[in-house]
């Protein structure tokens, strides 16, 4: 599985090559910085920075590429732990208990977890990339739309109750996200929904829809507060705090491995990346936890698992492309472009002929996760002084710069209208005690689950019971039905002890 | 046992029913093929079975049952119906108005909705901000943004 040989070119590689070096941390900075923008993805960030890498050296420039990944996947759950505003698609289920943590005063905390899961998860997942590049590659070409949409919709009904709803509330929440993940054209070529408005024919655009529920509606319900954080002595930023949510993680091993596994796996498959993983794994935790109720309500674990899926799943998504050429979202269709610039083809003959270049990318990504634990406890220190800010300025600051990234996404009114309505939407519906969370999941695995299904319908010609000759996407399918079964005893036991309670209080 | 009804909760599920309900027929009215409805007419029928199941509950509400949504007064509901207000008729005027004047207005209401009372506060904060988020974002994204006077 290890090619000695290679690896040995790849330490001398990189030794001789100071260049590779001086680009990891600017990089890493830069991916912070954009990352934590809300409304910049990684995709745009490494876009941006795309065209300075023609005048470097092959290897120097895919490290530099590299870095803003590794960077801007931690930068993301800045604003998700601080300002409940998931810089990316993949730091949703980072808010689930990140923002209710900075809420309680424990945002360093938060912040130090989510740093050192992210750093430990890009390390697993290189590690894993490092061993398994190639039977990895291999594992991901089996996954057909069978499987595919039954990992869908198992992280759907997985997050069918987050943060203490009812079921009936979460599954009402999660199917009103599936169907606003529906309008617009589908893969058949049937337009549902639209209303007659052109940018609709592409679907609802999912991260303003996503920044509008998540951050906009809490924002409105913080407008008689004065702090993110009300208590005084709370609102301390303390690099000794940082440090102790870093500890937490270290406390929970198997959270991070569990984390870091499904983000390899799943990161691995191409376009589902790190934007299901971190649900995925997030909603797995919730199910195995003794005490489920205390998830999004702030506890730790939470942000451990959805951070340490969404890093790792870099190394998932980087085996996909390495192995097989294939980009896994956006993030790695530009480092694809970055080969295509220095006259490299990316795909098996590269990764045959070239394994030291291989190796040295992946040896260079366990110094990024370690320098990243330096430079981004620095950086979240700096980022945390926004819990001092008054809410009356922060509001207005954070709503407009919401309303800029979701044009920047769009490059039209139409993020702005999106992230207006769905803002409303979100807001309403929170009031009234639905979980906000689950509309987003909907909304994200809606549109995958249809494409998926439809191509599952066409392959078995209409016919259900061919779902039995995919028995990976059986066994997900009996997984999800006895986790929503736990979900709904759970349900029924809290309403009795409720209906108990009532009982006791009218005697 | 006493019981009420939750009215503000059952108008809001009833409502999103209903946009379920439009949708629904519109998407037979496009194809009744099932690669047209394969999802979605599914999820639709699930969204009104469990319309059905809370607008039940809404409607039998225990009066010792605690309130659903947060207790309020009427200036603090106020205030927030303000803010919302004010959000929606900042994204309707961008661009009649240009993102400039509409980011200035939005930021010196927002302060005032949020008890801002210093004058000079109020007079210098929102232009500087509109004047860094114009420049700013004219430095990031590719596309072109209407401005009155910037």
């Amino acid at each position: 599985m290890i090619d000695f040989p290679a690896f040995g070119a790849a330490i001398s590689l990189l030794a001789g090559s100071p260049q590779a070096w001086i680009w990891v941390v600017p990089g890493l900075l830069i991916g912070l910085v954009f990352g934590a923008l809300p409304g910049i993805s990684v995709s745009m960030a490494m876009a941006l920075v795309l065209p300075a890498t023609l005048y470097m050296d092959f290897l120097p420039a895919i490290i530099f590429l590299t870095s803003v990944y590794t960077g801007a996947g931690f930068g993301g759950s800045i604003p998700a732990i601080l300002i409940n505003i998931p810089g990316t698609s993949s730091a949703v289920a980072t808010t689930f208990d990140g923002y209710p943590m900075a809420r309680k005063g424990l945002h360093s905390e938060a912040l130090g977890a989510a740093l050192v899961s992210s750093c430990i998860g890009v390390l697993i997942s290189y590690i894993i990339l490092f061993v398994l590049v190639q039977p990895l590659a291999e594992v991901v070409l089996r996954i057909g739309p069978f499987e595919m949409a039954a990992i869908g919709i198992w992280g759907l009904v997985l997050l069918g109750s987050i943060g203490g709803s009812t079921v009936a509330k979460g599954l009402f929440a999660a199917a009103i996200g599936v169907l606003c993940g529906t309008v617009g054209m589908n893969t058949a070529g049937y337009m549902r929904g639209d209303m007659g408005i052109p940018w609709l024919l592409d679907g609802v655009p999912t991260i303003p829809a996503m920044v509008g529920l998540l951050a906009a509606s809490q924002l409105f319900a913080l407008v008689n507060a004065k702090f993110i954080v009300e208590n005084k002595e709370n609102r301390t930023i303390s690099l000794r705090r940082i440090l102790a949510g870093g500890r937490l993680v270290l406390g929970s091993p198997g959270t991070l491995l569990r984390g870091s596994a499904i983000g390899v796996f799943v990161g691995a498959v191409p376009g589902v990346g790190s934007s299901i993983a971190n649900l995925i794994s997030y909603g797995e935790t919730r199910r195995s936890s003794p005490d489920p109720e205390s998830y999004g309500t702030g506890n730790p674990r939470g942000v451990i698992a959805a951070e340490s899926a969404n890093s790792s799943s870099e190394g998932g998504s980087m085996a996909t492309m390495l192995a097989l050429g294939i980009p896994g979202g956006g993030a790695t269709a530009i480092l694809l472009a970055a080969f295509a610039m220095h006259n490299v083809i990316g795909g098996p003959r590269f990764m045959e002929q070239n394994r030291d270049i291989v190796y040295a990318i992946i040896l260079s990504n366990f110094a990024q996760a370690l320098v990243l634990l330096v430079i981004g406890a620095g950086f979240v220190f700096v980022a945390s002084t926004i819990v001092r800010l008054p809410l009356r300025y922060l509001i207005p600051t954070v709503l407009v710069m919401s309303t800029m990234g979701a044009f920047a996404i769009e490059g039209s009114i139409a993020g702005p209208l999106t992230l207006l309505a769905f803002a409303v939407l979100g807001w309403l519906m929170s009031r009234y005690g639905f979980p906000v969370a689950a509309i987003v999941v909907g909304l994200l695995l809606g549109k995958l689950i249809e494409t998926e299904m439809l191509r599952a319908y066409q392959l078995a010609g209409g016919d259900a019971v061919r779902v039995l000759d995919y028995p990976v996407a059986v066994g997900i399918i009996l997984l999800m039905l006895v986790s929503l079964a736990l979900s709904l005893r759970r349900d029924l036991r809290r309403r009795a002890a409720l209906k108990t309670d009532t009982a006791a209080a009218v005697d | 046992m006493r019981r009420r009804v939750s009215w503000a909760p059952l108008m809001l599920v009833t409502l999103l029913a209903g946009v379920t309900v439009a949708y629904l027929i519109e998407a037979r009215g496009v194809s009744l093929s099932p690669q047209n409805l394969l999802l979605l007419q599914p999820t639709a029928w699930l969204v009104l079975l469990l319309w059905a199941v809370l607008a039940i509950g809404y409607l039998r509400t225990p009066v010792l049952a605690p309130e659903e949504g947060p207790a309020e007064s009427w200036a603090d509901v106020g205030r927030v119906v303000a803010m919302v207000a004010a959000f929606a008729g900042f994204i309707l005027v961008l661009e009649p108005l240009g993102y400039d004047i509409a980011i200035w207005g939005f930021t010196l209401i927002a302060l005032i909705i949020g008890g801002e009372r210093n004058v000079i506060a109020l007079a210098i904060f929102p232009p500087l901000f509109s004047l860094a988020i114009v420049h700013g974002f004219r430095l990031l994204v590719p596309y072109p943004f209407p401005t009155s006077l910037i």
